[in-house]
């Protein structure tokens, strides 16, 4: 069940916070990172609404970004409609993919789920790379961004298109803690813990995790726009199967079920990937062990080690997770 | 001129479906045995090609290749079986995926590192060279040397598997893990063995496929997506299963690429989530 801790809000106050400071002190090259890490923050966040609270593993967030878009997309080069309308009805086509593969998919648990959403994140992926159309292999280029000049705000420069990753990222982390702790929040999580005891309640377990995977969709959505409109370039590579492996990755690396410990692990996996890569050409070895070590030293991740630690030290061992750390207190 | 095109088709999806097998039998009886997710598979195919390359380059023969490859993938699968394998059995579906993921990753760089990034043929022995003929067409013998290692294989698996003690013992230990270990099966040791077997036939398909696809660093990941949806629409655990689901597989993705393009592509990721939704326990299930 999540918790929005006081813990928890100051992480998100201070790394958000730092990420501003970067963006704003450093040059072209720092704020590039920047919204690299605003990507993959808002896209682990949208994983760890589904994976880590309502227990689907998916495969298929990264063809979900990718669907995103490319609808933009089309919407934008192909159909000339204006960018704001196009980002909108391009999220609600993510939302809709969502919600169909998780209602295709509701009665499927475990590995099976996994498999399955892997089955549609490549169905996806084929049909675009397939399709001549949208360019196939090639890509689309010549995205444009949101117009934003009526405000006065000029979205081209590299400070202002970091500045507006980074506050996206903080309204997706505030969308994704008020839908998780409302009454569907509560109810996924009971579905999470126990699904028979749900059912034997009268929730229709299959519609509701239909919708959280719809909810997911969209926050995924909002990772594709960020990401058309970043490099103004979309290719099929965005939603290959390996980016929704990775996008997993960085959920595990900060913590899963934790909803911070996603955007920790965006910071940590983006910057460990530029300090790697400067060293030598092999970060994907970096990366596998990482991952092996953290999934075997327990699988809590950078933040919920560090926040069970914390726990632990308080003299709340008795509590068995991260999670119910929080319990007394603030609510 | 018409039927000859046919039979050439005919052919390399026979020749495809059998790598599918090598590499699905072996997967999903782990699958199906140890209840073990394991995306390496793929990644011990690659190096079953890459140990295959250098063992012939040393030897100066595909025979040596031919055998060492097998060895040394199975090797590497025993480390990997009691460094990590062992401890991750109970520890559900999410942390296999996860960690055989991040193998994926670690081989891939470590082949990468020590056979550097081009694609490394290797040449099919002598005898095996050249074409045969066979009902009125000419086709490569060495393509029909990988149909025969498939069906040898096979035939191997099924009389082993239906007529053996042990292959009693593993069909229990699929059917009933907990029985079959009150039932004084040692387990454990039937796991480690299906898994070395599971490894040697991933590293056996990733040799004999180098003499025609060539040792690359991608053939791995490549080769994962289709073994999954063999192991997955034919049912975890299944021979019958695995045999069928790589057929179907075999011939879709390489009749359907030549004849419908369009459809061909997603067919068969179209045919697992209907397999998954429609009938989990896959086409022809383990157990009854």
């Amino acid at each position: 069940m999540f918790k929005q801790t006081r813990l928890r809000s100051v992480v998100l106050a201070a790394t958000l916070t730092g990420l501003i400071a970067y963006c704003v002190m450093g040059g072209f090259y720092a704020r590039e990172i920047v919204v690299e890490i605003a990507i993959l923050a808002i896209l682990a966040i949208s994983l760890d609404v589904v994976a880590g609270f309502g227990g689907m593993v998916s495969l298929c967030h990264g063809a979900i970004m990718g669907i995103a878009a490319y609808a933009y997309g089309i919407l934008t080069v192909k159909f000339g409609l204006p960018p704001l309308p196009s980002a909108v009805a391009a999220v609600a086509g993510a939302a809709v993919f969502g919600t169909v593969v998780g209602w295709i998919t509701g009665r499927t648990s475990g590995i099976f789920f996994i498999m399955a959403t892997l089955a549609f994140g490549q169905m996806a992926y084929t049909l675009i790379f397939k399709s001549q159309w949208l360019g196939g292999d090639d890509g689309m280029s010549g995205l444009p961004r949101f117009d934003l000049s009526w405000l006065g705000i000029k979205m081209g420069s590299s400070l202002t298109y970091g500045l507006f990753a980074i506050a996206l990222t903080a309204a997706v982390y505030i969308a994704a803690a008020w839908v998780l702790r409302s009454a569907f929040g509560r109810t996924l999580g009971g579905i999470h813990a126990n699904e028979t005891r749900m059912k034997a309640l009268g929730v229709n377990t299959i519609l509701h995790r239909a919708r959280a995977m719809g909810f997911s969709a969209l926050l995924a959505g909002i990772a594709g726009i960020v990401a058309a409109q970043h490099t103004q370039f979309i290719s099929p590579e965005l939603l290959f199967w390996t980016i929704s492996g990775e996008v997993l990755i960085v959920v595990i690396l900060g913590g899963l079920g934790t909803l911070i410990g996603p955007v920790i692990g965006a910071v940590a996996f983006i910057s460990l990937k530029h300090q790697v890569s400067g060293i030598t050409d092999h970060w994907h070895i970096v990366v596998g062990l990482l991952l092996i070590v953290i999934v075997v030293a327990g699988g809590r991740g950078l933040y919920g080690q560090s926040e069970h630690w914390l726990a632990m030290r308080a003299g709340k061992a008795e509590d068995k997770t991260g999670d119910k750390s929080g319990d007394r207190g603030h609510a | 001129m018409d039927t000859g095109y046919w039979a050439l088709q005919f052919l390399n999806a026979l020749q495809f479906s059998m790598l599918l097998f090598l590499l699905s039998i072996g997967l999903t009886v782990i699958f199906g045995l140890l209840h073990f997710v394991n995306l390496a598979h793929g990644a011990l195919y690659m190096l079953g090609a890459y140990i295959g390359v250098s063992a012939a380059a040393s030897f100066g023969s595909y025979w040596a290749a031919f055998f060492l490859a097998p060895v040394g993938v199975t090797i590497i699968g025993a480390i990997l079986y009691f460094t990590l394998i062992e401890r991750l059995r109970h520890a559900g579906p999410m942390n296999q995926v996860l960690v055989t993921f991040g193998l994926i990753f670690v081989f891939l760089d470590l082949v990468r590192m020590t056979w550097g990034d081009i694609a490394l043929g290797l040449e099919a022995p002598a005898a095996l060279a050249g074409s045969s003929e066979f009902a009125g067409i000419s086709y490569p013998t060495y393509r029909f040397f990988i149909i025969a290692v498939g069906a040898v294989v096979m035939a191997a698996l099924w009389v082993g598997l239906t007529r053996t003690q042990i292959g009693a013992m593993i069909r229990a230990g699929v059917e009933n893990g907990n029985m079959a270990a009150a039932l004084g099966i040692n387990v454990n040791r039937l796991f480690f063995l299906v898994f070395c077997v599971g490894c040697a036939l991933a590293g056996l398909a990733g040799v004999i496929a180098a003499p025609v696809f060539s040792a690359t660093t991608g053939m791995g990941i490549s080769i994962l997506i289709p073994t999954l949806i063999v192991v997955v629409i034919g049912g975890l655990g299944s021979l019958e299963g695995a045999i069928a689901g790589s057929l179907i597989v075999g011939f879709i993705e390489t009749l359907g690429a030549v004849f419908l393009p369009e459809v061909a592509a997603i067919s068969s990721y179209v045919l697992l989530a209907a397999v998954l939704i429609l009938r989990p326990q896959g086409l022809i299930p383990a157990r009854g």
